[in-house]
């Protein structure tokens, strides 16, 4: 796409300088016991180092997570010092696609001139979520205490309803069919295990080693566990927790972190091992749903993306949607008329 | 006429060859005698003085020389700035643990501290006589050449030597005697100066380690231990790979964890330290030392190199194969480089070189026996393949040609040596504790006395670099925890050497002249036919407390020598583990035990075969009966693994004497190697040691 059309002509990512964890299910992993920001920072400085970006080029660092973590206070800096090498930068946190906001965000900072090469890292544990003491006027104890993950996916208080109510919603504005949800989540299943076979996932994925605090091996984290093979019927036969929504059709609470860089066109040479591939910014957009109705939201700002950028679904090599329920996906299909 | 394989390292201090101590029966140096050379006879004895006598290293060499000089009458005077931290105080606990309170007190009391203002000398200061400075102020040049101005220009005659860091002597103008950390146990002081001086010997006579070094930028534990912090910092740069993880693969590869040691001395002097030895070098020969970017960021912010507690790291850093390397080569390439400067400048005599790395720096072994192991063109591609890594460090300061002897006898006799005046020969060891290096350098120094003709042998540490026999260097067993095999080659080599000294010469006498002999280097010596001691020497078998079975032939060789009464005394010896005094174990361990001078001239006559008095005990090569089966009224071993130990030794003891002399080797050797793969052993110190040096 030509430079004036992109919305950050001066940001790339350079390819192949990213990667990411395993992200094995809540309570699966030694991952449990950690502070993710500090395992965050140690494990992106450790799959830089295996991409052969030293840590001394990162200027700044954008870092994304929506459960809170100890010592969240200190942000991004104290994350960087995990990584080995302090330098300023911020949080950014939105539940939902806070790691494509980051990477926007980052691309944002070398657009601005502020800096040449900024770390973008996200992470989130689920795990033994914090539990936070807040004033709460109806109580008769003036506090309630809330626990971080679970009473939040819970309850929006925006709407009331829990986010699977959401799911159910909006399968139910587009009559999604059952049948039509559980064969895309199986499809979505069988892609996972055919790439994970293939051996593409290891070009991403890093198996990292932890330690307990006596700097004794704690356990290895190499495996998205939690995700297991499924068969259609076993899918059919799961529970309906709300309308299209089973066990099977979201996506599992798990722990882990994944990381990139973005930098400037003329020091992706730096960094890239493929410097010929030119990964640029092109366009972004949000949309307003009405309320319990987030799972037709990315379909609907894709819509509006290919409106404003003359773009059409034919010129896309591979699409990935935000995804948590298999709910989201169907719409995506249904309004994109894409398979 | 005095023949040697090379020259003795005693010699690089004035103070003669090994064999002439025992010729004429007496240390070459006395301390009183250099006492009063340097400080003047009794009626007029002067003082040591000692300038930034408040910082780290002043302080501690306050303790060191203080408590070696009070006995002398020599006080030291230790000069500051009025108002800088008390330095001097902080080390009295420390002197209470190793003096006791009354000695401690004696000390303290024998060290006057004065202040000044850095232009003028106190004026008390004359009382004391000054007649040795030693200058420990900041690493200032100009601030260090007026003060010397200033103390010649009170005190004409006086003798001064800087501990400076790095400034060669011919830009101070005076001699140097640089101290290694820490500075009030470590005896090492590499010294700078035209000639063996008395200051030099006096040091010797009090138990120090005098090292002779040429006048170049910087010193040689300097260069190794900051060059391979740097190697350290480079590879980190290279790879991301935090500097705790550096310094266990680092402790792994060579011995040291210089990042630990930073944070422990004190990041922010010790970093800053580092790199002004390393800016120096590099100004001097070029980018090899040239400090990190991160290096020139931390000597300032004085940051630590480990993470905080509160973050004690979690995600570990493993290598494959390739990664090992490619660590090596990054670590190795640079440190081999910077060996071949030293070489090439002949900073020291090589037994010095080398020993310096492990007594300071804690390298497993010393640099160039490293080199010596891998062999010239092997350490050469090291060196070219980190130059591929780091072009710019190709640039200078790389001697290749400095390996090129590395197949002569000044290279493959680092720690141990002969001499031989035709008819007597000495063998001397420079290392403290027993490892394949002293192993296989003994049998050449074993083969050269024969070849020479000679057929009397004495066997003795070498009243420099090594000033006690602690046994075997346990970092030698840590293949043979994994496997049998391997232990029971070690046992085996060992213990065929060690019978040279038996078979080989028709007398042979081992001499025991530091602070103790324990373990297989007391089995070592066991093996000759003689063993004299000076009588405050400590010997003992510790390898139960370890645990571990020994394998020179403690099991066996002493209970062939003892009569049957004694027999008893060497099963405690084994199984508790507990030291004894030379004088109680002469009759039944050892053959001799006497002051310095009068033990000096007994070994002598021995090898002489002069009226010694002293009858041969006679090795029984039979099958022992009678050996008790076990340990009465023993004190309880203090753990499990030591319990389990007793049972191993108590069985090798049965085994091994309960068969030929013949025989006896390969048993005790079968028995060592197989209690080293055991739970028990694993479970020990060696075993820890191993999973934390080794399994990492």
């Amino acid at each position: 796409m030509h430079e004036e059309n992109l919305m950050l002509p001066k940001a790339r990512i350079p390819f192949g300088t990213w990667g990411s964890s395993y992200f094995p299910a809540w309570q699966t992993s030694a991952l449990a016991e950690v502070n993710i920001g500090q395992f965050a920072g140690e494990a992106m400085n450790r799959i830089m180092g295996i991409r052969g970006v030293s840590n001394r080029e990162i200027e700044y660092l954008v870092i994304g997570s929506t459960v809170p973590w100890h010592w969240k206070f200190w942000n991004a800096p104290l994350v960087a010092s995990c990584m080995g090498h302090r330098v300023p930068g911020y949080h950014v946190e939105q539940a939902c696609a806070t790691g494509l906001q980051a990477v926007l965000l980052g691309g944002a900072e070398i657009q601005s001139g502020a800096h040449e090469v900024v770390g973008v890292l996200t992470f989130d544990r689920t795990s033994d979520s914090p539990v936070g003491v807040f004033p709460e006027r109806r109580a008769h104890q003036r506090t309630v205490p809330i626990a971080d993950v679970w009473d939040n996916f819970g309850f929006d208080p925006a709407t009331g309803k829990a986010m699977i109510a959401a799911a159910g919603k909006s399968a139910r504005k587009y009559k999604l069919d059952r049948r039509e949800v559980d064969e895309l989540a199986f499809y979505r299943h069988q892609q996972y295990f055919e790439a994970k076979e293939s051996g593409f996932l290891d070009r991403v994925l890093v198996p990292l080693d932890i330690l307990n605090v006596s700097g004794r091996p704690l356990g290895r984290i190499d495996d998205d566990l939690g995700v297991r093979p499924l068969s259609r019927d076993a899918m059919r036969a799961m529970a309906e927790l709300d309308t299209c929504v089973t066990s099977g059709t979201q996506t599992h609470a798990s722990d882990g972190m994944a990381t990139l860089l973005v930098t400037t066109k003329d020091r992706v040479p730096d960094f890239s091992p493929r410097p010929e591939i030119d990964i640029q910014f092109v366009a972004k957009t949000e949309v307003r749903t009405d309320p319990s109705l987030m799972p037709e939201a990315p379909a609907l700002a894709v819509q509006k993306l290919l409106s404003t950028s003359g773009l059409s679904m034919a010129d896309m090599a591979v699409v990935k949607n935000h995804n948590p329920f298999a709910v989201n996906d169907a719409i995506f299909s249904q309004l994109l008329d894409y398979d | 006429m005095t023949k040697s394989m090379r020259e003795a390292t005693l010699q690089t201090i004035g103070l003669g060859s090994v064999l002439e101590i025992f010729q004429r029966g007496k240390l070459p140096a006395e301390a009183s005698e250099m006492v009063d050379r340097v400080f003047g006879d009794a009626e007029q004895r002067g003082s040591l003085v000692i300038s930034g006598a408040q910082g780290i290293v002043g302080s501690g060499k306050a303790m060191q020389l203080g408590s070696r000089l009070y006995r002398f009458g020599v006080p030291v005077v230790g000069i500051d700035f009025p108002g800088v931290p008390d330095g001097i105080s902080k080390h009295y606990p420390g002197l209470v643990r190793a003096f006791g309170r009354d000695g401690a007190n004696e000390i303290m009391g024998s060290i006057i501290q004065l202040h000044y203002d850095g232009a003028h000398l106190p004026a008390e200061l004359s009382h004391f006589r000054p007649r040795f400075l030693l200058e420990a102020i900041p690493e200032i040049l100009s601030i260090k050449k007026a003060h010397y101005e200033i103390f010649r220009g009170s005190f004409p005659d006086i003798e001064i030597r800087s501990v400076t860091s790095g400034f060669p002597s011919s830009e101070l103008g005076v001699g140097i005697a640089h101290p290694a950390f820490p500075h009030e146990i470590n005896k090492v002081w590499e010294i700078v100066e035209p000639e063996p001086s008395a200051v030099t010997q006096l040091l010797w006579s009090v138990g120090l380690m005098p090292i002779p070094v040429s006048d170049h930028w910087s010193f040689v534990l300097d260069v190794l231990f900051c060059g391979l912090t740097l190697a350290g910092l480079r590879y980190h740069d290279a790879s991301n790979m935090p500097f705790w993880k550096i310094d266990k693969l680092v402790r792994k590869l060579v011995g040291p964890n210089p990042f630990r040691a930073h944070d422990a001395i004190g990041a922010k002097g010790a970093n800053f330290l580092t790199w002004s030895c390393l800016h120096h070098l590099a100004e001097q020969y070029g980018e090899v030392f040239r400090p990190t970017a991160l290096l020139e960021e931390r000597k300032e912010t004085g940051e630590n190199w480990y993470p905080p507690n509160h973050f004690r790291p979690l995600v570990d850093w493993k290598l494959d194969d390739a990664g090992e390397e490619e660590f090596r080569t990054w670590i190795l390439g640079p440190v081999f480089q910077m060996a071949s400067l030293l070489v090439h400048e002949k900073r020291s005599h090589l037994s010095n070189l080398n020993a310096i790395g492990e007594l300071c720096a804690q390298f497993r072994r010393g640099v160039l026996a490293m080199i010596r192991e891998e062999g010239a063109d092997s350490a050469i591609a090291i060196v070219e393949a980190y130059h591929q890594r780091d072009p710019q460090a190709a640039g200078a300061a790389w001697f290749p040609d400095a390996f090129g002897a590395v197949d002569e006898v000044d290279w493959q006799q680092l720690y141990v040596n002969a001499e031989h005046d035709g008819q007597v020969g000495v063998i001397t060891l420079s290392r403290e504790s027993y490892n394949s290096d002293v192993n296989h350098e003994l049998n050449r120094a074993l083969d050269w006395l024969r070849t020479e003709g000679i057929e009397r042998l004495i066997l003795t540490g070498d009243f420099h670099l090594s000033t006690q026999m602690v046994g075997a260097d346990t970092s030698e067993f840590f293949p043979a925890l994994e496997n049998a095999e391997v232990g029971a080659l070690i046992a085996n080599e060992w213990s065929k050497t060690a019978r040279r000294l038996h078979t080989d010469f028709s007398t042979s006498v081992g001499f025991i002249n530091g602070k103790r002999c324990l373990g297989g280097m007391l089995e070592l010596m066991m093996h000759c036919h003689y063993v004299v001691a000076t009588e405050g020497a400590d010997l003992g078998m510790p390898e139960v407390t370890l645990p571990v079975v020994p394998g020179m032939e403690g099991c066996h060789w002493p209970f062939r020598k003892a009569g049957t009464e004694d027999w008893p005394k060497l099963i405690v010896l084994l199984l508790v583990g507990r030291s004894i005094k030379a004088g109680d174990g002469v009759g039944w361990l050892i053959d001799a035990a006497a002051s310095m001078d009068e033990a000096l001239r007994t070994v002598w006559s021995i090898a002489t075969d002069g009226d010694h008095g002293m009858p041969r005990r006679l090795l029984e090569e039979g099958a022992l009966a009678g050996v008790p089966k076990e340990a009465r009224d023993l004190p309880a071993a203090s753990t499990p693994e030591a319990e389990a130990a007793r049972q191993a030794i108590l069985d090798c003891i049965d085994q091994a004497c309960g068969t030929t002399l013949a025989e006896a080797l390969g048993t005790q050797a079968e028995h060592s190697a197989g209690f080293m793969i055991s739970p028990a052993c694993r479970k020990g110190a060696i075993g820890a040691m191993y999973k934390k040096t080794m399994a990492v």
